[in-house]
């Protein structure tokens, strides 16, 4: 009994679900197909010799075993924070919980590479942290600590405190959703204290653990702007970058957006299959009851303390940003030892960090309005419609969330660029179709949710009433999972503005840079550009803040769930 | 005002028949109950009705005019969903407003026309309210007020009752009967409840299965079934089954061979041409009819195994000299009838002895 048909086969909906696998055809296939074709076939034969080039290039193996490293070690130490971060906030209450909680989400509103901007301040070789220790007579100032090992660790260190949110999101919204009665009924077993949480609740926190891990390892993987930042050129995407130079000529860039591509792809079938994760269980689901016990005396205090030390550490990176931003002299010491905001008004004037402003905003609001239509359509196919596709279509739509950026960055510029579309020309619509790909999978889980929540019988009302379903979609349908379209809409928004691998790869020429491009050229220029480029970073904090808090308002608990895989 | 009918009308969903070859007319003005167990095709029928479905084959018309592929919002029909379907998102006047506002009703027009059908209702002081901030009794009454506002040709109901509880549901029906038989709308009123649709219909339909088992008059469904299936639907009869000894067919009474011991006379259908000697057949003993006082020759001493004073009712079982239990019931008891464990007689007349086909 779902929903309105007339006809038995719905040549609508499916003439629909054509025009959408047209586009996801075009720019979602063609672009991974022609790449594959690059790397695989020679002459009109397919063979593996690019391939096994790689293998034989011991630069390339070891920017193969560096990136894996990367997001393994990132994964792992994310979840080491987050799995009793989120099990102290979902189980417990104390004062200024939800404060603190909202805190923890800081990282999210900025780039990793942009807080490694900032990082490098405060840990390079003499950065605050070691004039510190000097100061204090803890460290010899001959020989300072390396903090960054010679960036690997400090691609590990600013990841970590950037990506461990989503972590924390996702285990937090899987405690949350367990079922008391699942561990009463242990309990009234005998079970109690670590074993209960290991035999029961743990087990059941997996699903929304390894969405989270998927997330963040591809994340962390593929990071472009950050080994960048480090100048720590063996991870596969900065060797992806540096050969989009030549990307006519050495096939090597497409065998390791390949790489990158099968490694995501891997890594997330392999976790689909170990938990069996089902899409969009969380969000459909009402929320149960949950028990939370309010913590008195030195444990109250304790858990704050835990927490304030956790969002000191984790908005490092912000806080020396804004420093960096601010601060009129600041070389040699632990602070700055002059503040100014003379690096906001240089960005009015500035021939590229003005512009990328409004590039950004332009760019981000194209294609957030694709993002909102395609989201809307297709949830709506997906919940109201019966045509044959159908499962195809979700499994489509919810793609992207496994291709790296790097990869579709590559494909794009790669494929199209003996076409009207080509990047190295104008590449403004490839950026709004490539930002607005990636981050579709949010508009649609917001919209689908929406429609699951919507019953089909209020749309049957209207209708029985007169009002055709055109009529029916504007005056119940639509009204009614608004909060949901723009919840999405602004998360797909900010994740444009703060967009890196095809913001860097897709944008050759400076009067089309987006802000993340124009903060890492800006960053590479001598005397002030740290400071300039901090400044513009500054102000993509704020927008994408707003953006949060707005979509926050509107979403509720839900928020940490859009940031799942699966 | 208008006549529905639906002629050989058959849907399937996959392999499943919801519906399978319904025929029936409902004329106009009346109050038609669709009653059967869940899954037996009711608000498929009515969803066709309204049109959200269209039959495979058959067609439904509206008086002469078949509406198979007029889509919902063009049949003009008022539907109360089960779960009201009221729209959160606007106040009650402008839920009942909707309507109207498609038809383009003139607004002077609308606020009377809505004034009035809120006072039907008796919701008028409600209009500013929020569906979320009324009970379940209120938010039915302002659905069905959001369907009889567009003073549609047909009112349907689809098991509009069956959220609220057991005292509201009594209440609610002979209120909906009241506003039908004030409008004069042709209403097919669809529900699982055997009792409401005894209490309120003009007449029945009895279905199970995806087929009409039976239609007639509530008297009619519930004193002379025609089959086995209506007849343990509506009620909770005794069933004792057993092969028919001799007809009277001057009488329709019949005499039942239930085992060696024991012979049972009833009565069969008004239509027996069907029935033969050597039937199979099953007794229907409605519990209310055991306890009359009627001086029937058909007496049988039986053992009282339990009683169960209901206040309204006192339920009894009784054990037959063979071992059969029988179920009755007592009306109004004011003070015990019978005890556990004494022997008592009971009578069986032959009118109340409902014998049908198996």
């Amino acid at each position: 009994m779902t929903g309105f048909r007339l006809r038995s086969f719905d040549s609508k909906a499916f003439t629909i679900f054509l025009a959408i696998m047209i586009f996801f055809t075009i720019f979602l296939f063609y672009p991974i197909a022609y790449v594959f074709e690059s790397a695989f076939v020679i002459e009109g034969k397919i063979t593996p010799a690019f391939f096994l080039l790689l293998f034989s290039d011991q630069f390339l193996t070891q920017s193969l075993t560096n990136s894996i490293l990367i997001g393994v070690m990132v994964t792992v130490f994310t979840a080491v924070f987050s799995l009793p971060l989120a099990f102290l906030c979902v189980r417990y209450n104390f004062p200024w919980k939800t404060i603190l909680q909202g805190l923890l989400l800081v990282p999210l509103v900025m780039p990793p590479f942009v807080g490694a901007i900032g990082l490098k301040q405060i840990f390079a070789r003499y950065g605050s942290l070691n004039l510190l220790l000097i100061d204090l007579g803890l460290m010899n100032p001959r020989n300072p600590v390396d903090w960054f090992g010679g960036g690997f660790w400090g691609i590990i260190l600013i990841e970590v405190l950037n990506l461990f949110p989503i972590m924390y999101l996702s285990i937090a919204a899987a405690l949350a959703n367990i079922d008391p009665c699942l561990e009463e009924a242990a309990e009234s077993l005998g079970a109690k204290g670590f074993a209960l949480f290991r035999k029961v609740t743990f087990p059941l926190t997996f699903p929304g653990f390894f969405a989270g891990a998927i997330i963040v390892f591809i994340w962390a993987f593929t990071d472009l702007g950050t080994p960048l930042i480090f100048d720590f050129s063996k991870t596969i995407p900065a060797q992806i970058f540096s050969m989009t130079q030549d990307i006519a000529t050495n096939p090597m860039g497409y065998v390791l957006t390949i790489v990158a591509l099968l490694v995501s792809v891997v890594a997330l079938l392999a976790v689909k299959r170990y938990v069996g994760l089902r899409s969009y269980e969380m969000l459909g689901r009402g929320h149960v009851s949950r028990r939370e016990k309010t913590l008195t005396g030195w444990r109250a205090r304790a858990a704050m303390g835990i927490l304030i030390m956790v969002v000191g550490v984790a908005m490092i990176p912000q806080i020396s940003v804004i420093l960096m931003s601010l601060a009129g002299k600041w070389f040699q010491t632990v602070l700055p030892t002059q503040y100014t905001t003379r690096y906001f008004s240089i960005l009015l004037t500035h021939p590229v960090a003005g512009p990328s402003i409004f590039n950004s905003l332009f760019y981000s609001v194209l294609s957030t309005a694709i993002d909102i239509t395609l989201g809307f359509v297709i949830a709506y196919m997906l919940t109201r419609r019966r045509f044959p596709g159908r499962d195809l279509l979700d499994s489509v739509a919810m793609m992207p969330l496994a291709i790296p950026g790097v990869v579709i960055a590559f494909g794009y510029l790669a494929a199209f660029s003996r076409t009207p579309l080509n990047a190295f020309v104008n590449p403004v619509p490839l950026l709004i179709v490539s930002y607005a790909i990636r981050r579709l999978p949010y508009t649609v889980r917001a919209a689908y949710a929406g429609f699951q929540q919507t019953s089909v019988y209020l749309e049957e009302a209207a209708m029985n009433l007169g009002a055709s379903p055109l009529r029916t979609m504007r005056a119940i349908t639509f009204p009614l999972i608004l909060a949901n379209v723009v919840a999405g809409g602004i998360l797909s928004f900010s994740a444009a503005m703060m967009e890196v691998s095809d913001s860097l790869i897709l944008a050759p020429q400076d009067q089309y840079y987006p802000m993340t491009k124009a903060i890492y050229e800006v960053n590479n220029r001598l005397s002030d550009g740290p400071f300039v480029a901090s400044a513009l970073g500054v102000v993509g904090i704020i927008v994408v803040a707003i953006c949060f808090l707005v979509a926050n308002k509107l979403l509720g608990r839900s928020l940490g769930e859009l940031f799942r895989a699966g | 005002m208008v006549k529905v009918s639906l002629d050989h009308v058959t849907k399937a969903f996959g392999s499943v028949k919801a519906v399978q070859d319904v025929s029936v007319g409902i004329g106009e003005g009346e109050l038609f109950l669709m009653v059967g167990p869940s899954g037996c095709g009711k608000t498929t029928a009515l969803r066709i009705i309204a049109g959200f479905y269209k039959p495979d084959t058959g067609s439904v018309r509206f008086d002469d005019k078949e509406v198979n592929d007029l889509p919902p919002y063009k049949r003009n029909t008022g539907m109360v969903f089960q779960n009201y379907a009221l729209w959160p998102h606007m106040n009650i006047y402008d839920n009942v407003a909707f309507g109207l506002k498609i038809r383009k009703v003139p607004s002077s027009e609308r606020v009377d026309r809505i004034k009035r059908v809120l006072d039907i209702v008796r919701m008028r002081e409600y209009a500013e309210r929020f569906p979320n901030q009324l009970s379940g009794g209120q938010q039915q009454r302002i659905a069905l007020a959001r369907a009889l506002v567009i003073e549609p040709s047909v009112l349907l109901l689809d098991e509009p009752l069956s959220n609220l509880d057991a005292k509201l549901r009594v209440e609610m029906r002979s209120e909906i009967r009241r506003i039908q038989k004030e409008l004069g709308i042709t209403t097919i009123y669809v529900t699982h409840d055997q009792s409401e649709a005894l209490a309120i219909a003009d007449r029945i339909a009895v279905m199970n299965v995806g087929c009409i088992s039976q239609v007639g008059t509530p008297r009619e469904i519930y004193q002379y079934p025609q089959n086995p299936f209506v007849a343990s639907f509506m009620g909770e009869p005794n069933i004792i089954d057993g092969r028919i000894d001799t007809i009277n067919k001057e009488t329709g009474l019949v005499r039942v061979r239930i085992d060696e011991k024991l012979v049972l006379e009833g009565r069969l259908p008004r239509d027996l041409s069907s029935y033969t000697n050597g039937d199979k057949v099953s007794c229907f003993i409605r519990p209310e009819t055991i306890l009359g006082n009627e001086q029937s020759p058909q007496r049988f001493q039986v053992k009282v195994l339990e009683t169960s004073y209901q206040g309204q009712t006192e339920h009894y079982s009784f054990e037959l000299p063979d071992g059969r239990v029988l179920r009755a019931i007592g009306f109004n008891p004011s003070g015990h009838l019978v005890q556990v464990g004494e022997t008592m007689t009971i009578e069986l007349p032959a009118e109340k002895v409902m014998v049908l086909k198996q």
